[in-house]
Order: structure tokens, then C-alpha cells, then sequence
């Protein structure tokens, strides 16, 4: 997996630098400006982008911005996007186009090494990794859509860790219950959400955009 | 730094009348390109004791008062001009009305006197309340004299072409005279015999007695300009306070208009502020601390591996704590720096003076106290300033001046270092600027090669 950084903080680059290489990952640049990081992806064309919000010269969302670029110029390329506190907006302008291949977590979570590998591997694989800060803020407002309302609070935990990007193995063991269990929740989530097994493209995650889609309907 | 055990060095400043501060109203909408350099020129003059150091300052007060009445006299004196000859084309336009011919041209000449108005209700707001016009005026002659804006006008107009003309007049002469008559002595024996008079005229000096008598006179000229300049100024301007302001009805909609701009600006100044504390928050304690978090949770997995890295691992996260720590006292600090509280603005700059890596001498003025954020950000742009100036300038001696003048409050720090200071390189200067723009302020720098450095600063107290 080779892997871009963007942060303007250097301590932080340098930290982040060190945490993954020594996890032998590999680290091929790391960037301090927008786009310094851009040069870096077009240069060494890279699997997996972690792009820090608050970037110069403004610090408000050119991270976000040059990550949409470089995903543009660089289809399929993951990006890990790290924010200092969590920003909908943020989270709905980076997933708006899809949740392939994205992820969208807070930076103290990086100590957090195992969880933060296993978040950055789901994104690099093509996954999702939203942070359950995000996840939790969406899940507390009251929604107008009343499909959602129709989940049970069991069903709604279950839907709030799938949005974090985990897989059903890893929510039956966030949520101690049985992968059976979590199995049947989750087809009961997509009976109320109305998602046929046949329709197109990943149940799981159309059903946590149904979130942020309507976050940001109400937004 | 000033060596301790050797006596406080305060300075005596010869002011040449400075730029007077903005009017109250307008306090948040000084454009920064409206700064002009104001003079100050210190000479250093050590003091034994406090009784005299007071005497001196109320002397440096007094003449500073004067020279300023004189300047407003003066100032005065133009605009009267300009209504003298205004009231003299109305009488030829009045004239010419009951001729028949002249309606045309009366229009013309309201403009004109609306025009000569505004100029004086500009100048006077320049060094007091500020005045607000009435708006727009009619124009049409019969409109216009039904007008009672119009006619204040005109009232003030005759008064000042005539009784402010002579008083600005009287400001221009009294300071001549002074001067010519104070330095009689030192040239009278150049005129012919007996053509060498007082500034009066009369009597003819034919001895020492004689020009003794004059040189008397000069300082007797100087006695009334520091006793009556004052006095004459207010009076000059009294008409124009009083007839040029709009009156209390159409005056209430316009104040409230620009007071309601006023408290935007003001609002706008505090929300740029506290997002500057919000950003030095969030890009810096907190990417330290997110720092610590990182090379904790490096530590740990290097523990279960590599337990000799470990160490050097936690050591770095000791430090980035510490950088963050280090980092939320700046803030806190940036928000209100202990130090104003206890001391007062002029006492913690001369804390600030006194801890300085390069000589730095003081000298502030500041009668009462400003707004708590305006003093922070004086307080700052000199720490920042002296920073700079400790580690980049190679300078030998700063100074720092403070004065108020009105509600503006005037800050210089100078030094005879290399110069080349450049707000694009670094991010302190840029940081002073983005302070003082929260604030509605100006901001001056000039830093030649060689040197020596500027940097002035205005500020509105706010209070």
C-alpha cells in the first residue's frame, strides 16, 4: 500500500510518517501544502491519500478540496481525510458523490493504531470509514424521513456502526452479539429502508448515505 | 536591556502638532490607508525627580495644546476665506435676483455654499464630535430658503466669513509676531536707522532699552497665544457646532444609520478576533495533543515489538505535550495577557521593555485606559515587534512610544537595526497586521536597508 500525506502541522506529518512506516507501511511522500500534495500524488501515484481538513493558506477546507481534485486526477485513489473537529458539511461534501474508497475520521483517532490500520486497509480496499463522532451526530437528529424512523434502537446501533465502515464480523463484536444476529438486523434495516437484494451497488452503503443524504437535506 | 541599579531613562518628546485622532463615530471604519506617520522627535533628557518630571510634562502639554489651537485657527482661517468670498458672490447673485437675471445663478451658488459646509463639518469632525450633515439640500431657490438646514447654513456662513476670519486671522498673526518680535534682538541692527519698530508699528527703538522693550512684547505675544489660543479656537468653531449639525429631527434617522454601521463593524472586528483564537486553538494545541495521541499509540505497538524504541517514542511524546501546554498558555495569554490587568498597558510595556534582548527605552502617554482588547493588541504588536527586532534586527537600541490622541490610540517602535524588515517573510509582521485589522486599525512599516525600522501602528481605544 503505498500512501500520500497532506498535513500542514510538521510534527504531526512527521508523527504520522513514523506511526505507519514502523507498521512497515509505505509512506512515499509527505506533503505540507495542497499542492505540494497534488505534485506528490501526480508524481508517485499513490493507493491511499491521508488528507488533513485544515490546510493553508485559508485553513478551512482546502484539504478537502484537493482531495476531491486528486480524486479526480486519480480515480479510485482511497483518501483518508482527517479533521480536527467533525464538520457535516465536510462529511457531506466528501461522500456526496459516493462512499467508495472514503473515509472520514477525527485525527486523535490515529492513536488509536490498530483501529486506525484497520479504517485506513477498509478505505484502501474500497470501503468506507466514517468516525462514530460523525456517525452519532447524524443518528441524534430527529429525521424527517420516516423510513428511518422505523428502525429500531437495536437496528439503529447496528446502523451506526456499519456507517463507521466496519464489516459484520466487526460490528457483532463492537455490539457483543452474534454474527447471526447482526445478520439478521441488518436485513431487517434494508427491508425498512426498502432495498431489494438485487438492487445495484452496495446495500450497506446506500443505507448510510440515506443518512447523510438527509443530514444534509436538513442541513 | 536597561542594566539595573542605573536610573529609569525617561524621555521628554517636542511634538509637532500631531494628526488629531478620527472622530468617536467613525471609530471602526478608519481605513488603514488613512494612517499618516505622525512625528514624534525624542530627546533624551535624564530627570532627577518625579515633581519635576510632572512640571515638565504639563509644560510639554501646554505647548501642545496651544500649537494645536493655533493649527485649528488657521485651519479655520481657510475655510473662513472661502465662505468670505462665498458670502461676497451672494451678495452679486442677490443683487443680480432683483435685477432679474440673476435666479440662474443661484442654484448654483447654494451649491456652493452646501459644498463650503460639508468641508467644515469634515474638518471639524476631524477634532471633536463628529458633526452629520442634513443630506441632501433643495436647490431650488424659493425650496431653499423655506429650508431650515439651508438657512443655518447661510447663518453660519456670515458668522464665519466674518467674526472666524478675523479670530484665524488673529491665530496666524499672533504666532508671527511672537516669533518677530522674540527675535528682534538678534537682527534689529540690520534695519535702517529708524525704520526697526515692534510688530505694533509705533515707537521707534533707537537703544537696548528699546529692543529689550520688544523682545518683551514677543514674549508678551507668546503669553496670549499659550492664555487665549484655546479659548479663540473654540470660539471660531462654536458657530459651526452649533448651526452646522442637522437638527434633532432629521439628525435621529442618519445617527442611527451610522451607529448601526458602527456596531457592524464593531461585531465584525469581534468575530475576526475570536476566529483567530478559534484557529490557534484547533491548528495548534490541538494538533499537539492529537501529536501525543499519535506517538502514544506508537509507543504502545512498539512496546509489544520493539520495547527499546518505545522510549524514544514516549520522550517525544513528552515533548509534544509539553509544545501543547506551552502553545494553550500563548493562547490564553493571546486572549488577555495577565500582566494588562496588573499593571496597566504602560506598565506591561515597560515589563515588556525592561525583559527586551536590546536596549529599549520608553516613553508613554496614555491618560486613562483603552478598551481591554485594544490594549491586548498594543501589547502584542510590541512583544511581536520586539521580538523581531531582538533576533533579526542586530539593532542596539529600540523605542517604543505611546501616545493618545483623542480616541486613537498611537503606538511607534523604532530601531537603529539593519532594516530590511519584510512583512512577507515571517509570519510575525503578518500576524501584527491581521491583529490590528480585527481592530479597524492602520498599520505602517518602513524598514529600508540599512535601516533604521518603523513600525506604527493607530488603534481605536474603543472606550
Amino acid at each position: 500500500m503505498r500512501i500520500v500525506i497532506a498535513e500542514d502541522d510538521p510534527l504531526l506529518r512527521e508523527g504520522l510518517a513514523l506511526l505507519l512506516r514502523a507498521e512497515s507501511l509505505d509512506v512515499v511522500a509527505a506533503a505540507g501544502t495542497p499542492e505540494a500534495f497534488l505534485e506528490a500524488v501526480d508524481e508517485h501515484g499513490p493507493d491511499v491519500a491521508i488528507v488533513d481538513v485544515r490546510m493553508p493558506p485559508t485553513h478551512t477546507d482546502e484539504g478537502i478540496v484537493a482531495a476531491v481534485e486528486a480524486r479526480r486526477r486519480r480515480p479510485g485513489l482511497a483518501v483518508l481525510v482527517l479533521s480536527a473537529y467533525v464538520e457535516q458539511a465536510f462529511a457531506t461534501e466528501l461522500l456526496g458523490g459516493g462512499a467508495a474508497g472514503l473515509g472520514y475520521l477525527l485525527k486523535e483517532r490515529v492513536g488509536r493504531v490498530e483501529q486506525f490500520l484497520a479504517a485506513l486497509r477498509r478505505v484502501a480496499g474500497g470501503g468506507t470509514a466514517i468516525d462514530p463522532e460523525v456517525v452519532a451526530q447524524l443518528l441524534t437528529r430527529t429525521r424527517p424521513d420516516a423510513a428511518l424512523d422505523r428502525l429500531s434502537p437495536r437496528e439503529r446501533d447496528v446502523l451506526a456502526v456499519m456507517a463507521e465502515g466496519l464489516g459484520n464480523v466487526a460490528v457483532a463484536e463492537r455490539l457483543f452479539i452474534t454474527e447471526g444476529a447482526v445478520h439478521k438486523h441488518i436485513r431487517s434495516i434494508f427491508a425498512k429502508l426498502d432495498l431489494a437484494p438485487d438492487d445495484r451497488g452496495d446495500r450497506r452503503v446506500t443505507a448510510v448515505l440515506r443518512y447523510l443524504e438527509d443530514a444534509r437535506r436538513r442541513g | 536591556m536597561t542594566p539595573p541599579g542605573r536610573g529609569s531613562t525617561t524621555s521628554v518628546t517636542n511634538t509637532t502638532p500631531a494628526r488629531r485622532g478620527c472622530h468617536h463615530d467613525k471609530l471602526y471604519r478608519l481605513p488603514a490607508s488613512r494612517l499618516v506617520p505622525y512625528r514624534l522627535r525624542p530627546m533624551s533628557v535624564s530627570i532627577p525627580n518625579d515633581e519635576a518630571r510632572d512640571l515638565r510634562r504639563d509644560v510639554q502639554v501646554r505647548i501642545r495644546g496651544t500649537l494645536d489651537a493655533l493649527e485649528q485657527l488657521v485651519g479655520g482661517l481657510v475655510t473662513a476665506i472661502l465662505a468670505l468670498a462665498a458670502l461676497v458672490c451672494l451678495g452679486a447673485v442677490a443683487l443680480a435676483c432683483l435685477v432679474g437675471v440673476g435666479l440662474r445663478l443661484a442654484s448654483t451658488a447654494l451649491r456652493v455654499v452646501h459644498g463650503l459646509a460639508d468641508r467644515e463639518r469634515d474638518r471639524l469632525s476631524q477634532r471633536g464630535p463628529q458633526l452629520i450633515g442634513p443630506g441632501p439640500r433643495p436647490t431650488q431657490v424659493r425650496a431653499a430658503l423655506a429650508n431650515r438646514d439651508t438657512r443655518r447654513e447661510l447663518g453660519w456662513l456670515v458668522t464665519h466669513g466674518t467674526l472666524g476670519f478675523l479670530l484665524g486671522l488673529l491665530g496666524l498673526v499672533l504666532p508671527l509676531n511672537a516669533v518677530r518680535d522674540g527675535t528682534f534682538p538678534l537682527w534689529w541692527w540690520l534695519l535702517p536707522e529708524g525704520e526697526a519698530t515692534s510688530s505694533l508699528g509705533f515707537w521707534p527703538v533707537h537703544g537696548w532699552l528699546g529692543v529689550l522693550g520688544v523682545f518683551l512684547l514677543g514674549v508678551g505675544w507668546i503669553a496670549l497665544a499659550v492664555g487665549f489660543a484655546g479659548g479663540l479656537a473654540r470660539l471660531q468653531s462654536w458657530p459651526g457646532r452649533r448651526l452646522l449639525t442637522a437638527t434633532a429631527d432629521a439628525d435621529l434617522a442618519l445617527r442611527v444609520t451610522e451607529l448601526t454601521a458602527t456596531r457592524a463593524a464593531a461585531l465584525d472586528a469581534h468575530a475576526t478576533e475570536l476566529r483567530r483564537i478559534e484557529r490557534s486553538l484547533h491548528d495548534g494545541a490541538q494538533n499537539r495533543l492529537v501529536a501525543v495521541t499519535v506517538l502514544l499509540g506508537a509507543a504502545r505497538r512498539a512496546l509489544t515489538r520493539e520495547p527499546a524504541d518505545a522510549d524514544a517514542l514516549l520522550e517525544r511524546a513528552q515533548s509534544a505535550a509539553e509544545q501543547a501546554l506551552a502553545e494553550l498558555r500563548a493562547v490564553a495569554r493571546g486572549i488577555l495577557p495577565p500582566v494588562l490587568a496588573d499593571r496597566g498597558l504602560a506598565g506591561a510595556l515597560a515589563a515588556l521593555a525592561a525583559s527586551c534582548g536590546v536596549a529599549c527605552r520608553t516613553d508613554i502617554e496614555l491618560p486613562g485606559r483603552c478598551a481591554a482588547s485594544v490594549e491586548a493588541t498594543a501589547y502584542f504588536v510590541v512583544a511581536e515587534a520586539l521580538t523581531n527586532i531582538t533576533k533579526h534586527s542586530q539593532a542596539r537600541h529600540a523605542t517604543v512610544t505611546l501616545r493618545r490622541e483623542r480616541d486613537r490610540l498611537l503606538l511607534r517602535v523604532e530601531d537603529d537595526g539593519a532594516g530590511g524588515a519584510d512583512e512577507r517573510h515571517g509570519s510575525g509582521l503578518a500576524g501584527i497586521r491581521g491583529r490590528i485589522e480585527a481592530h479597524d486599525g492602520g498599520f505602517a512599516l518602513t524598514s529600508p536597508p540599512g535601516g533604521p525600522t518603523v513600525l506604527e501602528v493607530e488603534l481605536p481605544c474603543g472606550s
